[in-house]
């Protein structure tokens, strides 16, 4: 139905996209998959009109078909969900979900009801219960990710192009989004899927394309291919193991919080981490995990609760008093909380432990470059020098450079939020094996991931947030992932 | 030039502007490439020039300061109250321009900090604040009858005038203490990203009231400069004195948002402004036409300089 | 101390409830002050921060006081026309019996003039005209001003030799009506040269940076500098100076300030040209009375000018 052909996408000069030819047909789930900047946003945008191609060219049923805009595309019938949301913050969920096919009375009058209706029915398709008459900014990015492929839906497409549709979601977001792409198919749609998550994948696809560096791998049915066979296709080399073999906790105890609370995010939170343990944070979105380990750096203290470190109670007010006491922490947030954008990659590392290259008040800037090129090396971050602006840097670089400023200051304890997120498998299984090794050296770990089988594989221990209570502590060796969900969903 | 880093190509599309503004300034007049009206220049923008460094801090930190123009006022009808001949050792008057400076500054950077008033409210404040303060402790009227030790602060030392001395001091010291001083390195991080910064454990607050601080400062500096070049207090002086300021570290390649900018822009920016002062008048530009040139040059070089910067 | 947001905000209440009180006490004040049959003046003054102003909006008030069953209010409009048409707005609501208006600008206060014109309120000019006119005019002729001094020049330099000329800030009647005086003088020396004329906004530290630049520029080829008002010839004086040119050239100003004479006494400055603030702003008062009381007064009083030198300085210093 639709087919691309020998399409070539060029940027300065720098060819992103070689020559590719795929075809996406009916009632198919077709992922495409690949590492960051494999190509496979580019080639979305190519198809939805957003970019024109440099060489080759779209076919549209069975004709050549030139989209100027993504309006030509979507009227052709080829909608698009971005993977960087693009909602109008100051309108009601109903008048995004209907923006551009918004249903007239006489006059061009929008007929109001009829808007709140339609997206009503546009979100139960999704089985979500947003109220389709509040505004965009109140919404949850979760929320948000939902009314962005409700509004797809509603464009009555013959093809969806998904770009990572499920990189926010919770697990029964993401569950209520199969079961519509289910619906879409048995109706004929075809759908076009990116995502970072393998167990996505082989649930939900009939065929997989994979691409690396700008160019078609292989493509071929789901049914065919493997996790390890898959993996191998995308980074382009065997994986014998993406996660490292787990350590063994000593018995004393680093951290312990017990009746931490700050109403209404989370209440009497109580766990401890020892040295040398991985312990994680589960829970769905909004469960209170990023809340609670804010709390232990001091972002956002608790308003009630003790946290012991090291044996003595310490009071954390700020980030100041917790890297002071040996608490370090990489945010879930890499653009608001970690980056300093224009500054280049070795003074982002070295921001938080200045004061150790430092004589006096002076920075000895022999010895920053000398620690900056070795932290680069040993993170193996690719810049084309120390000083290039972090914000130029991929994502999985940008993540390294965060934990090598979280390194650098030599804590005991290290919060991880989300590491891995937006990030392509060879950096995350390098944060992995990273991870694996603090542990080795006796460091405690705190990580919080929306990931099940990151969690299940890294951790030693799990606990379960819901609705920013402990709903259970779990030993990660003797669990597994429905375990973890029940004690997850809200009863 | 692939290698060339954007922060140096940068550097020299305004370099390139003031040699094209020297260069034709050379051809038409016979007087602007010569030692006496080169000293001239530098003696005219050396107080917007201490100016421009002490905002060029506030300006990383994503602040502004609009009180500079009254704070030069205050801080000079503060100086010459104490500088009447035989009333108090030199540095007596200097000190107190100074520290009314500071004190100013200080007061900005509390409010902005711990009280939470947007900069451009805060400083707008301070402005309307200082001016009446000025008015009030010289009852409207000039200032005069300066000491002859005081107004020697704008004489000569060397053959060098003492205000372009204290210009370069306050530039080397600046640019020094932004490429060496941690706190130097914390007010580019606090001003890319407040809220990172914080996370990584900077003290922000000090931060801040550290830059508006030294902005006050530099501008009691400015201040007591003034009063010593046109030997009194005027409580009216300085009017606008801060968009000058501002401009000139604009020009120079610092970021309005924060967290981008060098003290080298800032002197280049200055001498821009300067250099266009003293040509209008060198050529005798009508009153009228020097405004509209000015202008067009102003926003030209920033074209030109972020076109290029782009490129 | 530490200062929380809730403490700040605490002295921000006090410190405006304080403010509250005060004003509202004094207006209080003002309202009983305000006897039966006493007359209510209102005075806009331009700009107290200028020194002939606050010279002659002194001499106003002082005036005033000396005047039994007068009450006179004074407000500063600090140059700002938009400002001083409200002051203005002001004294008409408060039902004021004479305004004495000392306007901003020649065309931007006019609105101003005609407003206090349709409430029907006596109205005084005083030091600058507007091109609706009041019921009288206090003044003194800037033509007249611009004329002595460059009068003055021309005697000194024999009628050859060049002139740099320094303008108030452009379009206000004394810069106009100033250079227009000294013009006239040029037409009749034809050896007299203007070599550059700029404004430097009557302010010291502009015209010292314009004269700096002029010496650069212009050196050896002018003898004198005029200078639309004594700030700017102090500021032209100061960089004569250090440039060490001072004893080759002729400067003068106009206003007498107080620092103007005292440098005409030291032999710094060679002259300068004596507006009559006091007698200004006696004759103001004395206009306002007249008009309050429905008493004729004449359309137009002008005080004369005076070239001060150092021959005849010490009938200027009290």
């Amino acid at each position: 139905m639709l087919r691309a052909l020998e399409l070539r996408k060029d940027f300065g000069g720098l060819t992103v996209l070689h020559p590719t030819s795929v075809d996406f047909r009916p009632g198919e789930v077709h992922a495409l998959m690949g590492e960051n900047g494999a190509g496979k946003s580019t080639l979305m945008k190519v198809l939805a009109g957003l970019y024109r191609p440099d060489g080759g060219h779209v076919e549209w049923r069975g004709a050549r078909a030139d989209f100027a805009s993504p309006l030509d595309a979507l009227v052709a019938g080829i909608a698009m969900i971005h993977q960087e949301l693009m909602p109008i913050p100051d309108l009601t969920v109903a008048e995004n979900i209907t923006l551009g096919t918004e249903p007239c009375g006489r006059f061009g009058r929008i007929d109001r009801p009829a808007q709140l209706r339609r997206a009503k029915e546009l979100l139960q398709e999704l089985e979500s219960e947003i109220d389709p008459s509040k505004l965009m900014r109140t919404l949850t990015v979760a929320q948000t990710q939902v009314v962005e492929i409700a509004k797809a839906l509603g464009r009555q497409a013959d093809v969806i192009l998904m770009d990572e549709p499920t990189a926010a979601l919770s697990d029964h977001e993401v569950a209520a989004l199969f079961r519509a792409i289910a619906r879409l198919k048995a109706r004929g749609v075809a759908i076009v899927y990116t995502t970072h998550k393998m167990d996505e994948v082989f649930r939900l696809a009939d065929r997989i394309s994979v691409l690396r560096d700008g160019r078609l791998i292989s493509t071929a049915p789901a049914n065919e291919l493997d996790p390890a066979k898959l993996i191998s296709l995308m980074v382009g080399r065997e994986m014998a193991d993406v996660f490292p073999k787990r350590s063994l906790p000593t018995g004393e105890i680093l951290l312990e919080v017990s009746g931490l609370t700050r109403e209404p995010a989370y209440r009497d939170v109580s766990f401890q981490v020892h040295r040398g343990e991985v312990v994680a944070l589960a829970g769905l979105m909004g469960a209170g995990r990023t809340e609670v380990v804010s709390a232990v750096y001091g972002l956002q203290p608790a308003s009630r609760g003790v946290i012991t470190f090291k044996g003595r109670p310490l009071v954390i007010r700020s980030p100041q008093d917790a890297l002071a006491a040996g608490i370090g922490m990489v945010t879930e947030d890499r653009k608001g909380l970690g980056l300093i954008p224009a500054l280049g990659v070795d003074q982002n590392i070295t921001l938080t432990a200045l004061r150790t290259l430092c004589r006096g008040q002076l920075i000895d800037h022999r010895a920053e470059a000398v620690t900056v090129g070795a932290r680069l090396e040993e993170l193996a971050v690719k810049a084309s020098r120390p000083s290039q602006p972090i914000a130029q840097l991929s994502g999985g670089n940008q993540q390294k450079a965060l934990l090598a400023r979280c390194l650098l200051g030599d804590p005991d304890l290290i919060i991880l939020d989300e590491p891995t997120r937006g990030i392509d498998i060879g950096a995350k299984a390098e944060i992995y094996a990273l991870i694996q090794k603090l542990a080795r050296a006796g460091k405690g770990v705190l990580l919080v991931s929306s990931e099940l089988p990151e969690v299940l594989s890294l951790a030693h221990r799990i606990v379960v947030l819901r609705r920013g209570s402990v709903a259970a502590t779990l030993d990660a060796t003797e669990t597994d992932q429905e375990t973890v969900l029940r004690h997850a969903m809200p009863l | 030039m692939p290698t060339l880093d954007r922060n140096l190509l940068h550097r020299y599309g305004l370099l390139f502007v003031i040699l094209l503004v020297g260069l034709g300034l050379t051809l038409t007049t016979d007087t602007f490439l010569s030692v006496a009206n080169l000293t001239n220049v530098a003696r005219q923008v050396s107080i917007n020039g201490i100016l421009a460094v002490g905002v060029t801090f506030v300006l990383l930190t994503a602040g502004v300061d609009l009180s500079l123009g009254s704070v030069v006022a205050l801080s000079g009808v503060a100086c010459a109250t104490f500088a009447h001949p035989g009333d108090h050792p030199v540095f007596v008057p200097i000190v107190v321009g100074l520290l009314t400076g500071a004190a100013c500054g200080l007061v900005n950077g509390v409010l902005v900090t711990r009280g939470g008033v947007a900069p451009f409210i805060v400083t707008l404040g301070m402005m309307t604040i200082s001016r009446g303060l000025a008015l009030i402790v010289s009852g409207g009227r000039p200032v005069a009858n300066m000491s002859n030790e005081l107004t020697a602060l704008a004489g000569d030392f060397l053959g060098i005038p003492i205000p372009v001395l204290c210009f370069a001091g306050v530039a080397l010291a600046a640019w020094f203490f932004l490429r060496n001083f941690r706190l130097g390195r914390h007010i580019y991080a606090v001003g890319g990203n407040e809220n990172a910064a914080r996370a990584a454990g900077v003290p922000v607050e000090r931060v801040k009231l550290f830059a508006y601080g030294l902005c006050g400062l530099l501008t009691g500096l400015a201040g007591v400069v003034l009063a010593a070049r046109i030997t009194t207090g005027q409580p009216n002086a300085g009017q606008a004195y801060e968009l000058d300021a501002i401009a000139a570290v604009v020009i120079g390649g610092t970021s309005l948002a924060g967290g981008v900018g060098t003290i080298t822009g800032t002197l280049l920016g200055v001498l821009l402004i300067g250099v266009i002062n003293n040509g209008l008048d060198l050529l005798g530009v009508s009153s009228y036409y020097q405004a509209v040139i000015k202008g067009v040059i102003i926003v030209g070089a920033v074209w030109l300089d972020r076109r290029q910067a782009r490129s | 101390m530490r200062l929380t947001p809730r403490t700040a905000a605490a002295a921000f209440l006090a410190v405006g409830a304080l403010a509250l009180s005060a004003s509202f006490l004094s207006g209080c004040k003002k309202a009983e002050a305000r006897k039966e049959g006493e007359l209510l003046i209102g005075f806009s003054s331009r700009d107290l921060s200028a020194e002939y102003t606050a010279k002659l909006s002194e001499a106003v008030v002082d005036y005033a006081k000396t005047k039994p069953g007068v009450k006179l209010v004074m407000v500063d409009a600090q140059s700002d026309v938009q400002k001083q048409f409200s002051q203005v707005e002001n004294f008409i609501a408060q039902k004021v019996d004479a305004i004495i208006l000392n306007p901003c600008e020649l065309e931007a206060s006019t609105p101003a003039v005609d407003r206090i014109k349709a409430a029907g309120i006596p109205l005084v000019l005083v030091n600058q005209t507007t091109k609706s006119v009041g019921d009288s005019y206090i003044g003194s002729n800037d033509f007249e001003a611009g004329r002595i001094a460059m009068e003055a020049i021309a005697k000194k330099l024999n009628g050859q030799g060049g002139v740099l000329m320094l303008h108030g800030i452009m379009g206000t009647s004394a810069q106009l009506q100033r250079e227009a005086g000294a013009r006239e003088v040029f037409a009749k020396y034809p050896g007299l040269k203007l070599v550059d004329h700029q404004t430097a906004s009557w302010d010291r530290a502009k015209a010292l940076a314009i004269t700096e630049n002029w010496i650069q520029a212009h050196k050896g080829k002018f003898s004198a500098v005029f200078a639309h008002n004594d700030e700017m010839a102090m500021g032209a004086l100061l960089a004569l100076e250090r440039a060490q040119l001072k004893k080759d050239v002729y400067v003068i100003g106009i206003d007498a300030i107080a620092q103007a004479l005292s440098a005409v006494k030291e032999g710094r400055l060679d002259a300068t040209v004596f507006q009559d603030a006091v007698g200004q702003g006696k004759g103001s008062v004395d206009a306002a009375l007249l008009l309050a009381k429905k008493q004729p007064c004449p359309k137009e009083t002008m005080i004369p000018f005076q070239l001060i030198t150092r021959d005849n300085l010490s009938q200027f210093l009290k």
